[in-house]
């Protein structure tokens, strides 16, 4: 690869643009393959996409989502139990490209599955279905031949940064993302068991606020913003407008999941858009 | 290792970003630490003055007579305060912590020696301290969750997973990326991203250091043959670094046989032990989790496998990169000791030369007893006793199966009842 050459506008890029242009902010859903049995979680990927999420983030369990907190954590468990094969996984995401058209879905697991699967060959295979790639436990600088085989394959690897991110990191990230960037909105895991500690009106941030922190990275970046950890509630998506481009949901969908099925979802969903 | 925390394959770091200023600024004030010859000189002093060391070197002329073969030597890290190697590690990284000027520290334990000796360093040194401890684990060694919690500790009950070591240090990474910047996070082996396994080795290396000294003033020559069990590695390392060149000394690791070679019947990554085992490779395969790079127990989607031993702190999935590294250029041989073997060792061990091993250590004293035999008696060999193990007493009795500790249990019980 030469540095010289600007590398083309990603597909998934061009999509959030094109979106953003009828919309104030997308929603990126997400939920466990598997939990809570491999068909349920097919299932409940239907119902999302039917109910016109923009993108669909599939997390492929692992046993030791050091990243998650107690909701995911448990899913992935749980999931396990089925046996979950990343060939199946894969298959499953081809065939919702092919049905939801309108959508864009990314795939996230950590490393040990991926590098069990290889990695090379995950991506590769994944490229039929799947728009961008995250893998919350490798860090940038481990990551030359993953962004090699990214870059071949036409997918993007979606880049974490958080409020601590130091400023050259930051930029760091900022000249290698393509396709979005993944703001970790505070610190700590997925889930709520420590944004209740906050204020719960806020989507909590640490030493720096929000809007600060992602005004950096907005400036900093040429990619679409995409927030997560700690979003639950329409009020925190509506204050992101204007701030990011993508909201992400995890914890609190599977919550909603865990407490009414289907039906919960799709009035979370509903909820979150401010259609009610 | 290289630059990047590599032991060849095996290391690196692959943590959640969240946590990359507080690793840079620990791989940093590591690295000062090092070159700094006052830090030095209190690492030293502390080692003295709090954990009593120098541990001595016991000779066992009894077992060795019983065995017929090579001369044993016992490295007795036993005698360290809270009475395991546990204690290296914490005073160094716990003099650190000062440095950093962070106020609490986590840790994750498996036997619950490494949180006692997290506890007790907090204590001294004036430091919050967490604990994550796998339910499983709290309930084989309640005695050690017990003294945490009189030191002023938190132990917080990890029910996630199969609830022991691996699941502890899940839990730990967890509020370390919450709580990272004035918390540091004290792993208690020879894993995790770099620099710990580097660190880690290092500040257990006085172990190693202090045996070859002592191997000259007992027997005026380097030891033949080192054993050390491996959990995650940090006793090992800590003992076999300093003869990594010395390639006349036999360098071997002992791990958990467990029960069998079933999936979730032992901890054995890394050897290929025919006798023990009857398995035709290695365990434990190649792979990435909890940050760091290392060979360990999963099944063919990458899931990391429940594990089992008698000794809770060699309950462990993965193992230290330095291990991985030095076994995979065949510079350390690694066999690996049954249950069953493990408590005959400790047995022997008693009643021949009135120690009694940690459980964990007692797989080294397993693994020595199966090859002293075959060894001429000329030569020399040194077993490090990584622990005592009054903290097992509950575990060997029923290993053991004496009825009268099981009454004197229900009478206390009936007692405490009442009262
Ligand atoms: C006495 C003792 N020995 C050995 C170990 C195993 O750990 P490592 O392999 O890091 O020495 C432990 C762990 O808890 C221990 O308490």
């Amino acid at each position: 690869m030469s540095n010289d050459r600007t590398p083309e506008t990603s597909q998934l890029q061009q999509f959030i643009q094109q979106e953003r242009k009828l919309k104030p902010i997308l929603l990126m859903t997400h939920v466990v393959y598997g939990y809570p049995s491999i068909e349920d979680s097919i299932r409940l990927m239907e119902t999302l996409l039917e109910s016109g999420v923009e993108l669909l983030e599939i997390q492929f369990p692992f046993s030791d989502p050091i990243a998650d907190g107690p909701s995911i954590l448990n899913a992935c468990h749980k999931a396990i139990n089925h046996r979950p094969q990343l060939d199946h996984c894969l298959k499953a995401i081809e065939s919702f490209k092919q049905r939801f058209p309108n959508s864009r879905i990314l795939l996230m697991s950590y490393l040990n599955p991926l590098y069990r699967y290889g990695l090379s060959k995950l991506v590769k295979e994944a490229a039929t279905g799947v728009s961008g790639l995250i893998i919350p436990d490798l860090p940038l600088e481990q990551a030359e031949q993953y962004r090699k085989d990214c870059e071949l394959a036409g997918i993007d690897p979606i880049w974490l940064i958080t409020p601590d991110t130091p400023e050259s990191r930051l930029v760091q990230h900022c000249e290698a993302a393509t396709g979005m960037l993944y703001c970790v909105s505070r610190r700590g895991v997925t889930g709520k068991t420590d944004s209740q500690k906050e204020d719960s009106k806020q989507i909590p941030t640490t030493t720096v606020s929000l809007r600060d922190y992602l005004g950096l990275v907005a400036e900093k970046s040429t990619v679409p913003l995409a927030v997560g950890f700690g979003i639950r509630e329409r009020h925190q998506i509506t204050m992101l407008q204007g701030l990011a481009d993508v909201a992400i949901v995890g914890s609190a969908l599977l919550d909603a999941y865990d407490n009414g099925g289907l039906r919960q979802i799709r009035q979370l969903i509903t909820t979150l858009r401010g259609k009610n | 290792m290289n630059n990047n925390g590599y032991y060849g394959r095996y290391g690196g770091s692959y943590i959640p970003e969240i946590l990359y200023t507080s690793q840079q600024q620990l791989l940093k004030e590591y690295r000062q630490a090092q070159a700094d010859s006052s830090f030095q000189l209190e690492l030293q002093q502390e080692m003295q003055q709090f954990s009593g060391r120098p541990t001595p070197l016991t000779p066992c002329r009894n077992l060795s007579k019983l065995l017929g073969g090579a001369q044993i030597y016992l490295k007795r890290e036993d005698l360290n305060h809270s009475g395991a190697h546990k204690m290296n590690n914490v005073i160094g990284q716990g003099l650190l912590v000062k440095r950093m000027g962070k106020k609490r520290i986590i840790a994750e334990t498996g036997a619950g020696q490494h949180g006692i000796a997290s506890a007790l360093i907090a204590a001294r040194l004036g430091l919050e301290c967490t604990v994550y401890m796998g339910a499983k684990d709290i309930e084989r060694q309640y005695p050690n969750v017990f003294w945490m919690k009189q030191l002023g500790a938190e132990v917080v009950p990890v029910t996630s997973g199969g609830q022991t070591l691996r699941d502890a240090l899940d839990e730990a990474l967890r509020d370390w990326t919450d709580s990272h910047p004035s918390s540091h996070y004290l792993i208690g082996t020879s894993c995790g991203c770099a620099p710990y396994p580097e660190m880690v080795a290092k500040f257990q290396s006085v172990i190693g250091r202090e045996t070859k000294e002592q191997s000259q003033q007992l027997f005026n020559a380097l030891p033949d043959a080192v054993y050390a069990s491996v959990g995650g590695g940090s006793n090992a390392c800590g003992i076999m670094l300093p003869f990594q060149s010395d390639v006349a000394v036999e360098l071997i690791g002992v791990e958990a046989g467990g029960r069998g070679t079933k999936p979730g019947d032992h901890a054995v990554r890394l050897s290929n032990n025919r006798a023990e085992t009857d398995s035709p490779a290695m365990l434990g395969s190649p792979g990435i989790a909890q940050g760091f790079a290392s060979i360990f127990l999963q099944d063919e989607q990458g899931q990391l496998q429940e594990t089992h031993s008698i000794a809770a702190g060699l309950d462990y999935v993965g193992v230290s990169p330095i291990i991985a590294d030095l076994a995979e250029k065949n510079r350390l041989r690694m066999i690996a000791a049954k249950d069953d073997k493990v408590i005959e060792a400790f047995q022997l061990l008693l009643r021949h030369e009135g120690i009694i091993p940690a459980l964990e250590s007692a797989h080294a004293v397993a693994g020595a007893i199966s090859e002293i035999p075959q060894r001429p008696k000329e030569q020399n060999v040194v077993i490090n006793i990584s622990g005592r193990g009054d903290k097992d007493i509950f575990n060997v009795a029923s290993a053991v199966g004496d009825p009268e500790f099981d009454r004197f249990l229900s009478r206390y019980l009936d007692q405490s009842l009442k009262t």
